[in-house]
């Protein structure tokens, strides 16, 4: 099946086909999109990234003080409770906008690389309370300006972020030799040095050692992070002395400067294998499970003539043939299938609004009846002083199911799919196989998902318009057949968004 | 008289009992001014087209069999006989005792003004809209609200996460969800099994979440009873008029099993219904079950029937004086179907349902005929109000 070339990088290399929005067919249009990404502001953090580091201070702030009087038998419930609430409120928050940012955004294909490389960086807002504020933080201030630059710049911003310590445990990371390992109360965390060799740089399997591992992690030490400024901050103090060796090279310890972290980086950066292991992960990403070798040699041949300035590689990827050819050899990840959905719809962005908005019960519970009557909206004012029957529900039910739906359709419906967003299982991020997103629960979420997105936004559609503009040719000629002669219409638009073309990319 | 002219049409009319019997007194003018807004009308859209001719047959009509020679059955073969000519389907059986006890109802030989154009998509609206094409965009049910005398009559419901057509309009209507109308029907199923054929980890996934537990309560969980109840309740308390839907009624292959299935939700939605409402209530309360178009006359060679013209509507509750298959029987010679094809309809399905706002909330013939229903003709002498 050969698609036009601007439905196939709708599909593979964008977040699918949104009615009215042109997508380029070529490696230049999709790597014009790469240099305006970041010209542009993301939907979150909601307040901006000056606006979230003071958020997310104040918090911290907050919770350290109350932290402390506790400690000294005086603790405040409130702040406490009211604190937890408000991170959790953040998080959820951008995680909508950033679902809404796939949605909405027109440069696809820059979208579709900032998710990649925040799952190559994987942190989790799961790791504590305030990780749920300085995740949005990070991808928005280390990932998304350094997707065409270079890799190592890359690596550098994301691996000297505060989020990226805290998840992978460097405030734990201490010298091993007696005395700093006293002062600190700790000793050597393998964590960070484990994972920037298995998963950020050369990847599993490339003949590095356990031995490694542990100078990686040692050439760490010192390094660590200012929780209540959200600063990354270097502690000579907790650093190991001496000269460590990794992979040839003895970073020595420069006495206090603390740039050996800093010039192991940019070493792993440089090194072939990371080249060949980033070039193979784009592939199988994008393209195909299994990376074909002669797509990916042009991509390293383009890393080393470019010293990894990651443009050049995904230009190197995109003029190749088969970037498009063989179209559908992936499944749609969770959040693709999800974001490529609401694309399809054409809705405007007001109707992320409305749904934030249902979904916003944290306050109705505790709060007063006037904020529940006002967001359960016309039908709450009709239910207003009514004995209900039997089965009649009292008007906190219909906020709780309208809330419900706002979640079933959104985050509910990642986290059900199995990628709640910014939550990956593991360091390793999500996984990335066809097969594992194709499993019977998973088409069953997505059938279900596909069926309540038709009952809410899709009563007036007809399907075969729907089918043109969610897949256009993308669409094979049973699948057209079969959605025109639906059971139903709302049968009719399930089964677009249940259809293996539009699941596939 | 020859089956094909057969009037079955009640001598005593439709809804007749209702108005004149001592067991509904409510029905009466007076006691409708003295209790403003007490009636009820529930609106089940049966969706899919479903198969008259499956739900009540005319055994006794000279050509089914030969047209249905694998789904037709005789109250031989476990058809539960109506009135010597029509027996219900076994699958519908719990209906029986409403049936006996003169709550149940059928028109036999119904339709839109639909006849196969366009997509057949808008023909489904057309049942929702009221209209006599496609140029309507506001539902039926919700216009009538605006005309009802009774301003207590008006409070009406939609069992459904969004609002069906029918009462989608400018007159305000609450919509509930059960919660669990999520359940996909038997033909919606077999339309996935079609969407994934040629794709085998597709098919190979939708056949193991069919088997699996967990999936297939997902997939199929059992709304119907919770949305009846959910109606019932809603309207045992200050609402009068509900809507929901009951799919699965598409059997272009393998009909038995999935009919078996639908015609089980159709039975189990007005049974639990009755249930919810209560003595009194269900004695105020009129049921229209309808459906879009009906099914060709003959089977296919795939088990089923294919989209077709003419069908069948379900009345029951306590007000509608039941027992009685009415409407006017057309045959089913080949030159008495259309287009020797389908059940010629004899009868709109608008009538039907206008006859019942006239008598459960006093709305005028004037406004049914041009708000509601335009392009129908109704009056005082509708055959559904004789009697």
């Amino acid at each position: 099946m050969a698609l036009a070339n601007e439905t196939l990088a709708a599909i593979r290399y964008g977040y699918g086909l949104r009615p009215g929005e042109p997508m380029p067919g070529d490696a230049a249009g999709l790597l014009a999109q790469v240099a305006e990404g970041p010209t542009r502001r993301a939907r979150f953090p909601r307040e901006g990234i000056a606006g979230r580091r003071e958020t997310a201070t104040r918090i911290i702030s907050l919770r350290t003080a109350e932290a402390k009087a506790a400690r000294e038998g005086k603790p405040n419930e409130d702040i406490r409770k009211q604190t937890q609430r408000e991170m959790q409120r953040i998080y959820w928050q951008d995680a909508m906008a950033r679902l809404a940012q796939a949605v909405h955004s027109p440069l696809g294909f820059y979208e579709r690389l900032a998710s990649f490389w925040t799952d190559h960086f994987s942190t989790s807002a799961l790791k504590s309370l305030p990780m749920r504020m300085v995740v949005p933080l990070y991808e928005a201030e280390a990932i998304r300006p350094n997707i065409g630059g270079s890799f190592s710049r890359l690596l550098t911003a994301s691996i000297l972020h505060p989020a990226m310590l805290i998840y992978l445990d460097q405030d734990q990371n201490t010298g091993v030799d007696p005395a700093t390992a006293q002062k600190a109360g700790r000793g050597l965390n393998e964590n960070l040095g484990r994972a920037l060799l298995e998963f950020h740089t050369l990847g599993a399997g490339s003949s590095y050692t356990q031995s490694d591992v542990r100078a990686a992690a040692l050439i760490l030490t010192g390094l660590s992070v200012d929780n209540r400024a959200l600063q990354v901050v270097y502690r000579p103090r907790f650093a190991e002395g001496g000269a460590i060796t990794l992979l040839g090279r003895d970073y020595d310890g420069d006495e206090g400067e603390g740039q050996d972290h800093v010039l192991m980086l940019e070493d792993l950066a440089a090194k072939p294998k990371t080249a060949e292991h980033i070039c193979r992960k784009l592939v199988a990403h994008f393209i195909a499970d299994d990376p074909p070798e002669d797509l990916v040699a042009p991509m390293v041949a383009a890393w080393a003539r470019s010293q990894g300035n990651l443009t050049e590689v995904y230009r190197a990827m995109l003029t190749h043939p088969r970037a498009w050819a063989e179209p559908g050899q992936k499944i749609k990840q969770p959040f693709e299938f999800v974001a490529s959905g609401f694309r399809s719809l054409g809705l405007p962005e007001s109707n992320f609004a409305t749904l934030l908005r249902d979904m916003d019960t944290v306050d109705v519970e505790e709060g007063p009846v006037d904020k529940a009557m006002k967001m359960a909206g016309d039908v709450a004012g009709q239910m207003t002083g009514q004995s209900a029957g039997p089965m009649g529900l009292p008007t906190d039910d219909e906020v709780k199911r309208r809330s419900g739906r706002a979640s079933s359709l959104t985050l509910g419906a990642l986290q059900r799919m199995g990628q709640p967003i910014w939550q990956p299982p593991s360091p390793a991020g999500f996984p990335d196989k066809a097969d594992l997103w194709l499993s019977p629960d998973q088409l069953t979420e997505r059938i279900s998902w596909s069926r309540m997105v038709a009952k809410s936004f899709g009563q007036k559609m007809e399907p075969s318009q729907f089918l043109e503009a969610a897949l256009a040719d993308a669409a094979g000629p049973d699948t057209r057949q079969i959605i025109s002669q639906a059971p139903n219409r709302l049968h009719g638009i399930t089964m677009v968004l249940a259809s293996p073309e539009f699941n596939r990319r | 008289m020859a089956a094909s002219e057969r009037v079955l049409l009640s001598r005593r009319g439709f809804l007749a009992g209702a108005c004149c019997a001592a067991a509904a007194p409510v029905m009466t003018p007076v006691t409708f001014a003295a209790m403003p807004g007490d009636n009820r009308f529930v609106t089940i859209i049966l969706r899919g087209a479903m198969d008259g001719l499956d739900l009540v047959q005319p055994y006794g009509d000279p050509g089914y069999a030969a047209l249905r020679p694998k789904l037709g059955l005789t109250p031989d073969g476990g058809l539960f006989d109506l009135d010597g000519f029509f027996g219900l389907n076994p699958a519908a059986a719990a209906l029986m005792p409403l049936w006996q006890a003169q709550e149940l109802s059928f028109v036999h030989a119904v339709s839109t003004a639909y006849r196969n154009q366009r997509s057949h998509f808008d023909g489904q609206d057309i049942l929702e809209t009221g209209g006599s094409d496609k140029s309507m965009k506001t539902g039926w049910l919700n216009r009538a609200l605006g005309v009802i005398p009774q301003s207590g009559a008006r409070t009406a419901i939609d069992i459904n996460t969004s609002m069906d057509l029918i009462l989608t309009g400018p007159n305000k209507v609450a919509s509930w969800s059960s919660q669990s109308d999520f359940a996909l029907a038997e033909d919606e199923i077999a339309f996935l099994e079609r969407l994934y054929a040629h794709d085998a980890p597709f098919a190979q996934a939708l056949e193991e979440a069919r088997t699996a537990d967990q999936s297939a309560d997902t997939l199929y969980s059992d709304g119907i009873a919770d949305m009846a109840r959910l109606a019932g309740g809603m309207l045992r308390g200050d609402y009068r008029i509900a809507s929901f839907s009951i799919n699965g009624w598409d059997t272009h292959v393998g009909q038995q099993a999935q009919f078996r299935k639908a015609a089980g939700d159709l039975s189990t939605a007005i049974f639990t219904l009755k249930e919810a409402l209560g003595e009194d209530a269900w004695r105020k309360t009129a049921v229209l079950a309808m459906t879009e178009f009906g099914r060709t006359a003959g089977e296919n060679d795939t088990d089923g029937t294919d989209h077709g013209t003419g069908s069948l509507a379900v009345l029951a509750g306590g007000v509608i004086g039941g027992g009685k298959v009415m409407g006017r029987w057309p045959g089913l010679r080949e030159d008495q179907l259309l287009d020797q094809r389908d059940l010629m309809p004899t009868g709109d399905v608008r009538e039907i349902a206008a006859a019942i706002l006239y008598r459960q909330f006093g709305v005028s013939p004037d406004n049914l005929t041009a708000k509601i229903f335009p392009g129908l003709s109704f009056d005082k002498s509708s055959q559904y109000l004789r009697g």
